[in-house]
């Protein structure tokens, strides 16, 4: 094999000269020349290619600008050049390879299915360019990236690449047979084959992109490409942290590059479009490649940050660099012929140019095709992973469980009543069943709410938009809600409002402690499934009251009548006739408790110990004047530990049961420190 | 490939199935030798976690042997894997808890309580686990907090008050940033190094309806998607655009459950919701007119209410509806 230059053996010299001036007149992706093997009869193999599609890195030696002809020939040089050293194999790459040499890393993904390409090989009859051949006559393929493997053997790659190839067309040529794609759809057209042939004769015209013609061009994505290209290398290399803080000198010729890639919805800034003509079209163009190499392949992306950080660590010269392309890349614009609107595609037509594609190839190349393609893969791809995987997912689908969607499946699709309803438990009620933490809620909330109409109440928040108008006006509100407040100015704002939330926190105290904690859980879950924060609740308050008026009332009475012994017992003045201590230890639970006794209340706490997975090893009770004191130390039967809270809830419901059978007992049930407020009252 | 959408469940023998004796909620896939964790959705204090081994080559799904599990008080919230390590997971709950999986026990590594008061805590929504930083997991909080903790040494290395409400879900996009959603309807996106300031990049366009979940791609770093409470929609973020979507994907004929962007695709996206179906969408480089339609999409036999595509099984996607859970291949 040669060293890389320009022909084989036997083809015409200028070959790829050739193809350059064909596929830059209609300005598509690629040329490539197959040819007779020399080795096995009939088989079509790489002669020689053209690229002329996107180019993620620019890698020459001079600094020396050249002409727009020269650097796609220099590329497709280089690309052959690439193609080779990996075939040769790691041994040798770790040999010294010029510093202008390509490495994986720098390939766009269509210069990556162009390098592929030239490990191809087509058996008489097989494939694209095989049956162009044996049938001596140009096939014409569009949507070619969704072809069928038999009719378009190399759609996977396309695919997987990322390279959105749409249109490819083969025709025989010298004995070989000319291939030619490109990334938009173009329908079939006989005067474009014709035109393509005639360049391909005329040996003198020079290659240049700028140069007018009369062939209906394409829009222009060759001189976009690039600068959209570099623009997005650019932007790949800026870390996410410098979204927040730019501060090296570097950073503003970044910047001022990222301006002029612009934004996916916004206008895009740059100069070019403009000049050229065609507005909107255009402009959805460069978003497309744009967002094409944004959006695609992981493994490119990835590397590409590393390569251009070194680029950027040398400084000044290699921005110069982009911006010359930048700057190139105009100039290509405004020789650029003015392009003409691509009509639409007859749809129907291309079915069934299509079809009748697949009828002409029906070998079933199946099996083969894998083992080829991954054979090819891991000879030319096994440095990079990544890629692999990222070509193995779209690899597979033959034996996904996934089906292609169709809109009729939204027809008849299932719609249940209550919509996303485990998700709303997992993320409303299941946080409030642990018992201990809604208390703590409770008051957090209550102090929240006052801030709420108020859109930020936290020190940590800062929003990006309207910061100080909304600061303003929340101080204000703050102002209005806090009745203590006096002064205007922000400082003793807040530090009355401390104040305030201070008393008023102290104050839900007092008053959760009087409340009934039998209710206590119930109450929160309801709460929360409202989503409506409120401190009080009517039911249990009616409950209070209720307990409040009849020992109001016994009370008055007992001040008429002081020697009634029981009401003596109601009110407490040194003995603690309700008690609940729970104290965790390593895995020790110890709990004291005092309570007025009554029946089955020891076996309510043991109950509510074993629920607990609590195991109690010793217990001491005694129950003297009614009053059953208890002791027990116990251990967590698992690993499943219930917090403190949640244990003590469970003891106080069990010590102020309500299975009372008299008013008196009922009015023992109420906390003694009611009584205890009462009382000072 | 055109079969009707009913039989997809019956017609894909590629489908593995475990059927678990109660409803499952949080899942986690754990890298080589390719553990399960289930965890059950029961609302009484007794819930479990059990892990299952899934064999991709042999396609069965079965619980680990010998048997592994542990208990849980109330529905784990989440469950994950550390990030390399097949042997350390964690879960959400009341509190933070690491567990380290034996082969014939797992062993509770530690319970990671922020408060101050043993008697009380803040129930945790969700956590994410930093891939580039292994030692921090971020929390998230119904106390309208977020938490870093140092998981090494077990100690918190900032507390934010993320939100004015309730944080639902909490992700990583690199070793120091973290981005969380919250009943507030906001999407903000926090860095370590300036705790002062948040940048809110989305706000539901109703004030006020909670946004759900969260998922940062993390193939691509520049878009988020996240979802609304009681919306079939699933809204695309890109964060150097803050406050306007890229893409509403809207085909799930009820509201959305899940979503999880391809662990090695930065252009693919599922979403699972109450409709029963699992979409994968490819997201384009430029949308049509009428909206983005799904790529693919299966359709399971009850709302799907969970869904794991995870790094470690590229090919297979986790879905979790009733009491089964399914791997399904891509």
């Amino acid at each position: 094999m040669a060293n890389g230059t320009q022909t084989h053996d036997g083809l015409p010299e200028n070959l790829r000269k050739r193809l350059a001036v064909a596929v830059r007149s209609i300005q598509w992706s690629y040329a490539i020349f197959w040819s007779l093997s020399t080795t096995q009869q009939g088989v079509l193999e790489w002669g020689d290619g053209y690229y002329n599609g996107d180019i993620k890195t620019r890698k020459t030696v001079q600094a020396v600008e050249l002409k727009a002809d020269k650097i796609g020939l220099q590329r497709s040089e280089q690309l052959r050049e690439l193609y080779q050293s990996l075939l040769e194999g790691e041994a040798d790459q770790q040999a010294k390879r010029p510093s202008a040499a390509l490495s994986p890393e720098d390939l766009s993904d269509a210069e990556w299915y162009y390098l592929v390409c030239m490990s191809f090989v087509f058996s008489p009859g097989e494939g694209l360019p095989g049956r162009a051949l044996a049938n001596g006559q140009a096939i014409w393929l569009c949507n070619a990236q969704y072809a069928d493997s038999k009719v378009f053997s190399r759609s996977l790659l396309a695919k997987s690449s990322g390279f959105t190839l749409q249109t490819v067309v083969c025709f025989p040529y010298l004995g070989g047979v000319i291939e030619l794609g490109v990334t938009e759809l173009v329908s079939e057209d006989p005067s474009l084959l014709q035109h393509i042939k005639a360049s391909l004769l005329e040996l003198s015209k020079p290659v240049c992109s700028d140069k007018s013609s009369p062939t209906p061009p394409k829009a222009d994505d060759d001189g976009d490409p690039i600068c959209a290209n570099v623009n997005l290398e650019i932007m790949d290399t800026l870390p996410l942290e410098n979204l927040y803080s730019p501060t090296e000198g570097i950073e503003f010729d970044r910047e001022g590059i990222v301006e002029l890639g612009g934004n996916i919805h916004e206008e895009i800034n740059m100069d070019s479009p403009d000049e050229c003509s065609n507005g909107c079209e255009h402009n959805h163009q460069t978003e497309d490649s744009f967002m094409l190499d944004g959006i695609n392949g992981g493994a490119s992306q990835v590397q590409s940050w590393h390569v251009l950080d070194d680029d950027f660590s040398n400084g000044v010269p290699d921005s110069m660099n982009s911006s010359d392309c930048i700057s190139e890349a105009f100039v290509n614009q405004e020789k650029a012929i003015s392009t003409l609107k691509r009509e639409d595609v007859n749809q129907h037509l291309k079915e069934l140019q299509n079809s009748n594609h697949t009828k002409l190839g029906s070998l079933d190349l199946g099996a083969d095709d894998d083992l080829h393609y991954r054979r090819i893969l891991s000879a030319i791809v096994g440095s990079s992973p990544r890629l692999i995987e990222n070509l193995r997912f779209h690899y597979t689908d033959h034996r996904s469980n996934f089906l292609c969607w169709t809109k009729e499946a939204l027809g008849d699709a299932y719609r249940p009543q209550a919509q996303q309803t485990m998700l709303k438990k997992i993320l409303f009620t299941v946080p409030l069943m642990y018992g201990g933490c809604s208390f703590r809620l409770q008051r957090e909330n209550c102090g929240k709410e006052w801030l709420r109409k108020s859109e930020s109440g936290d020190i940590c928040l800062g929003h990006v938009l309207s910061d100080n108008r909304r600061e303003n006006e929340n101080f204000l509100a703050l102002k209005s809600m806090v009745p203590s407040i006096s002064e205007i100015d922000k400082a003793s704002i807040l530090r009355d409002t401390i104040k305030y939330l201070k008393e008023l926190e102290a104050r839900v105290e007092e008053l959760e402690s009087c409340m009934d904690s039998v209710d206590y859980e119930e109450r929160a879950r309801r709460k929360y499934l409202d989503m409506v924060e409120q401190i009080s609740d009517n039911c249990d308050k009616k409950k209070i009251d209720n307990g409040k008026k009849s020992w109001i009332n016994k009370r008055k009475a007992c001040e008429f009548d002081e020697t009634d012994p029981e009401l003596n017992r109601v009110v407490p003045e040194d003995s603690l006739p309700l008690d609940v201590k729970v104290s965790i230890k390593e895995q020790e639970v110890l709990i004291e408790m005092r309570c007025p006794y009554r029946e089955y209340v020891l076996l309510d706490v043991m109950d509510a110990i074993n629920n607990l997975h609590l195991e109690a090893h010793s217990v001491q009770s005694s129950a003297p004047n009614g009053i059953l004191t208890l002791t027990l130390k116990s251990k967590f039967r698992g690993a499943a530990t219930a917090p403190v809270g949640m244990i003590k809830q469970a003891l106080w419901k069990i010590a102020c049961s309500r299975n009372c059978r008299t008013s008196i007992d009922f009015l023992t049930c109420i906390p003694w420190s009611l009584l205890n407020l009462k009382s000072r009252k | 490939m055109e079969h009707s959408s009913h039989e997809s469940l019956l017609k894909h023998p590629n489908s593995i199935t475990y059927e678990s004796p109660f409803p499952l909620y949080a899942l986690a896939i754990s890298h080589s030798p390719y553990r399960v964790a289930v965890g059950s959705f029961l609302e009484t204090y007794n819930n479990r976690v059990d892990i299952l081994s899934f064999d991709p080559d042999a396609l069965t799904l079965k619980p680990h042997h010998p048997p592994l599990s542990f208990d849980h008080p109330y529905p784990p919230t989440k469950l994950m894997f550390h990030p390399s390590n097949p042997n350390l997971l964690a879960s959400s709950g009341d509190f933070l808890r690491l567990w380290d999986l034996r082969d014939h026990s797992i062993e509770p590594l530690s319970v990671l309580n922020n408060s101050k008061s043993s008697d009380f805590c803040a129930p945790l929504t969700s956590f994410d686990w930093n891939e580039v930083e292994p030692r921090r997991i971020g929390t998230s909080s119904i106390d309208t907090t977020c938490t870093v903790w140092d998981i090494d040494k077990g100690v918190v290395e900032t507390q934010l008050i993320a939100h004015d409400k309730e944080v639902y879900d909490i992700a990583w996009g690199e070793a120091r940033v973290f981005a969380s959603v919250s009943a507030d309807g906001s999407v903000r996106i926090f860095d370590l190094r300036d705790k002062e300031h948040s940048t809110i990049i989305y706000e539901s366009p109703q004030p006020d309806t909670p946004l759900l979940r969260l998922a940062w791609n993390k193939q691509d770093l520049r878009y988020m998607a996240t979802i609304l409470m009681d919306s079939n929609k699933v809204v695309i973020l890109d964060i150097r655009s803050p406050t306007m979507p890229v893409a509403e994907l809207e085909r799930h004929a009820a509201s959305v459950n899940a979503i999880a962007w391809a662990p090695q695709s930065s252009r693919h996206i599922c979403s699972a919701g109450d409709d029963t179906q699992a979409l994968i969408w490819e997201l384009p480089t430029v949308a049509g007119p009428n909206g983005i339609d799904p790529m693919s999409m299966y359709s399971a036999g009850s709302e799907i209410n969970q869904l794991q595509w995870s790094a470690a099984v590229p090919d297979w996607i986790a879905v979790a509806f009733s009491n089964k859970m399914q791997l399904l291949k891509v």
